[in-house]
């Protein structure tokens, strides 16, 4: 298993790169060509049926991309294993718990087709 | 001229300190060795290492002024008084200005900085095409003074597991060598979380190397060679 070794860690941290950026960037046109904005226009786009799915990895990109960007940065700083460990668990649960808050808060709010 | 050089004997000082000298450069003072080796005959204490003196055999690295370099290729001319000399930021150092090399070298030997062909030996010699023999200009070039190295916040971050700037041109120098038949070999040996991935891109190396490589190229080149390899 050499996820967040090496390559794929590298791989994984540019690949979220680009599709946070890709998603920022489909995501402000659409808001900016769109009908003004006001809080029904934001729960229509965040519970339809693309913009939920969109969100959501929105947020896994963004994750992903912070956990190997933090895993790095603990790498360099903390030496202790020890400490390096429980700093390691305490950035993946809490970007778990980022996750899982967005999961349930779109699942909440999903409107199904028809 | 005006120096404040970093002082430390191991064996008398609990501590570094600067020290500070004042020397009149001749006439065919042209670089800061020809200082260096001018205040030696004021002071025999002062340590530091050289040998060609032209830029080739890389032991003169420092740090002066805050930029490593080395002295036989850094001009008087131009330099901000007092100069500064530190010896090479990150590595151990043994006595003022020389520093110790160790672990540089053993990274350095780590990547098997040799040809390794498992074919069959050639009546003469491995031949290469022009465009072949091109690929390693920039990259044989090294003299592995270790300005880059010792100018890499991650090499100062990690200098037991991170091969390097320096170590890392080097490898690539084989991988891109048409005679070199260990690609395979040398790529997994790379492909770690500290070896090679510890690079941030922050280009001190290339900013810094006296010979004028770039490092920071060569590392993407790696890179791109472990991308090429997997997909």
């Amino acid at each position: 298993m050499r996820l967040f070794r090496g390559q794929r860690a590298w791989l994984v941290q540019r690949i979220s790169a680009l599709l946070v950026l890709a998603l920022l960037a489909a995501g402000g046109l659409a808001l900016l060509l769109g009908p003004p904005l006001d809080h029904a226009r934001w729960h229509a786009l965040a519970t339809g049926v693309h913009g939920g799915p969109l969100i959501m990895l929105l947020f896994a990109a963004l994750c992903a991309h912070a956990w190997v960007g933090m895993r790095d940065i603990v790498l360099d700083y903390v030496q202790p294993r020890a400490l390096r460990l429980s700093v390691l668990t305490l950035v993946a649960l809490v970007l778990f718990a980022v996750l899982v808050r967005v999961l349930l808060t779109l699942a909440a709010h999903f409107a199904p087709p028809g | 001229m005006k120096l404040s050089i970093y002082r430390f004997n191991p064996e008398t000082d609990d501590r570094p300190r600067m020290q500070a000298y004042e020397i009149e450069p001749e006439a065919g003072d042209k670089k800061l060795l020809d200082v260096l080796m001018r205040l030696r005959t004021v002071d025999d204490s002062l340590s530091f290492r050289r040998s060609c003196r032209e830029g080739v055999c890389g032991s003169d690295a420092m740090n002066i002024n805050g930029r490593n370099g080395l002295a036989c290729l850094t001009a008087l001319a131009g330099l901000k008084e007092p100069v500064v000399l530190r010896p090479l930021p990150g590595f151990p150092v043994i006595r003022d200005l020389i520093v110790d090399m160790t672990q540089f070298f053993a990274h350095y030997h780590a990547i098997k900085p040799y040809l390794i062909n498992d074919g069959p030996p050639p009546e003469r010699e491995h031949l290469q095409t022009p465009e072949q023999r091109a690929r390693l200009d920039g990259l044989y070039e090294c003299i592995l003074c270790a300005c880059c190295s010792a100018f890499c916040p991650s090499y100062w971050w990690n200098p037991d597991k991170f091969i390097g700037p320096s170590g890392l041109l080097q490898a690539y120098r084989f991988i891109a060598d048409s005679r070199d038949t260990a690609t395979a070999e040398r790529l997994d040996y790379l492909d770690d979380v500290y070896r090679l991935y510890r690079c941030r891109t922050i280009m001190n190396c290339t900013e810094v190397c006296p010979k004028g490589l770039s490092p920071s190229h060569a590392i993407e080149r790696i890179r791109l060679a472990l991308l090429q390899r997997s997909s």
